[in-house]
């Protein structure tokens, strides 16, 4: 078992050098996630996956420290989501007009727009939840969808959600827990195991909702104002975390209303009672 | 049954079992039905299953509107309807088995039916009719209030029609007088078999009409790739 895990250790250590990362770090990053198996007492493999994959997680997560406050995205990638004149009306009264938009992977597009202007109905049609009027709507990849509010069960805790939503990635439940908390812990947040979501504030169920959103490793990102109810420091942290994940190669769509964040995404959609780029 | 259903199975007993006072009432509904009759072992008999049909059903339908929002978000994830449905299903037939059986040990306690197999029967087949119909109202209706309503409306008229009528054999609950004819008064083993049959045929439908409407609710829209 010992030797297993100095194996995995070793071939974590050597990935994340090759991934770019300096090799002190390598060496600190493959100790402690040994050290994180041992505490949970699985193997290394069996919490964490391959050692090359975990490494690209841990390069995905190192991203945002070493991007701090650095608007520019790396070169943009493969398309994964392309809106062409999309509309939207419920009997006669239209909701969305002609929405163009492009995101391709490491992007950001932000949504912005007054209340009632469409911007939850636009990203529910990204997700496919709602069907468009008319338009066309083409998507690539696995989606993340944070919906505004909703989406928990109230009498099940953070770390039963990650179990939930683990399970349908094949995750096992131990690996499902330690994937959620490792996320939950770059929003601020360390989920107590015993706490139901309904006992939790306004500002940490949505970051049970982020979490929830990422723990499948999506390559796009569906956010609807996920960041109401937190505190400064956690607002930091997301938007931190936004470019983090667009530095790591996924397209992220967030619908907003502050406009100082806007001079950072790659897209801006404004919403009004019809739309555009 | 998938490792996902499995889960999604786990996570709703887990959920309902911290529903305290649901389920206290969901024990109290069936049990007031029997004391309610018990002066006549064969009417509380035939209240006892019928009311612990409905305490089923009405678990299912509120669990599956309850859950909706959640559903929707597991399948953006990546979840099948079918593993969303089937977990939720066998999530309450086992609460509904459990209730069913501490019945029936209240039943051969309390009273003394000849032959006793009839009343197990009786009690499984209102379970697993049950499940199925509360999920298939839960699906096609999206509020609470006229799902219950609805149920309401389908166990008033199984309890009031005539079980000879065509009315009452369309409806999803005929097998327990036909059961019944079987258990308290002496009939036949056909009646036993006719109601088996019948609740087959009603498991069959029910889940059929539950699976089409969870589908369609939790339905995706097929996005083109770029």
């Amino acid at each position: 078992m010992r030797d297993h895990a100095d194996e995995w250790a070793r071939h974590l250590d050597e990935a994340l050098v090759d991934l770019g990362i300096q090799p002190a770090v390598a060496q600190r990053l493959a100790a402690e996630s040994v050290e994180e198996a041992r505490v949970s007492g699985v193997a290394p493999r069996d919490l964490f996956g391959p050692a090359v994959l975990y490494a690209r997680q841990l390069q995905g997560a190192l991203l945002p420290a070493e991007s701090t406050g650095s608007p520019t995205a790396s070169a943009p990638g493969r398309t994964l989501l392309q809106l062409r004149g999309v509309t939207k009306r419920y009997g006669r009264r239209s909701v969305l007009r002609g929405v163009d938009l492009t995101v391709r992977a490491g992007e950001v597009a932000a949504i912005v727009g007054s209340n009632g202007s469409g911007k939850s109905t636009l990203l529910r049609i990204c997700a496919g939840l709602t069907r468009a009027s008319s338009g066309e709507v083409r998507r690539a990849g696995r989606v993340g969808y944070v919906p505004q509010d909703g989406g928990l069960a109230e009498l099940l805790t953070a770390h039963e959600h990650f179990m939930l939503f683990g399970a349908l990635q094949g995750m096992s439940a131990g690996r499902a827990v330690c994937t959620g908390e490792q996320l939950a812990s770059r929003l601020a947040w360390r989920p107590t195991r015993d706490v139901l979501v309904q006992h939790l504030s306004g500002g940490t169920r949505q970051k049970l909702n982020v979490v929830l959103g990422e723990i499948h490793r999506p390559d796009l990102l569906l956010l609807d104002e996920p960041y109401q109810g937190f505190d400064h420091g956690s607002y930091v942290d997301f938007w931190h975390q936004v470019y983090g994940w667009r530095d790591a190669g996924a397209g992220v769509v967030v619908v907003t209303h502050l406009m100082h964040e806007l001079d950072r995404a790659d897209h801006v959609v404004e919403l009004t009672t019809g739309a555009g780029e | 049954m998938s490792a996902a259903a499995r889960v999604v199975t786990e996570m709703t007993l887990r959920e309902l079992g911290r529903r305290r006072t649901v389920l206290i009432l969901l024990v109290l509904l069936p049990l007031s039905f029997y004391l309610a009759r018990r002066d006549l072992p064969g009417q509380s008999l035939r209240m006892l299953e019928l009311g612990l049909g409905w305490a089923v059903s009405t678990l299912a339908l509120f669990s599956t509107v309850a859950a909706r929002d959640l559903d929707q978000r597991l399948r953006v994830a990546g979840a099948r309807v079918r593993d969303i449905a089937l977990g939720r299903l066998v999530a309450v037939v086992a609460i509904g088995l459990v209730l069913g059986v501490s019945y029936a040990v209240l039943v051969a306690l309390d009273q003394d039916f000849h032959p006793y197999d009839g009343v197990l029967v009786g009690l499984g087949v209102v379970v697993v009719v049950g499940a199925p119909l509360g999920m298939a109202l839960g699906a096609i209706l999206p509020k609470e209030l006229e799902g219950a309503l609805a149920l309401m409306v389908v166990l008033a008229v199984q309890m009031l029609a005539d079980p000879a009528e065509l009315l009452a054999k369309v409806l999803p609950f005929w097998a327990v007088p036909e059961i019944g004819y079987y258990t308290v008064d002496g009939a036949g083993q056909d009646y036993l078999w006719r109601g088996v049959a019948h609740a087959g045929v009603s498991v069959a439908v029910l889940c059929t009409v539950a699976a089409v409407a969870a589908a369609a609710r939790l339905r995706l829209v097929k996005l083109p790739e770029p």
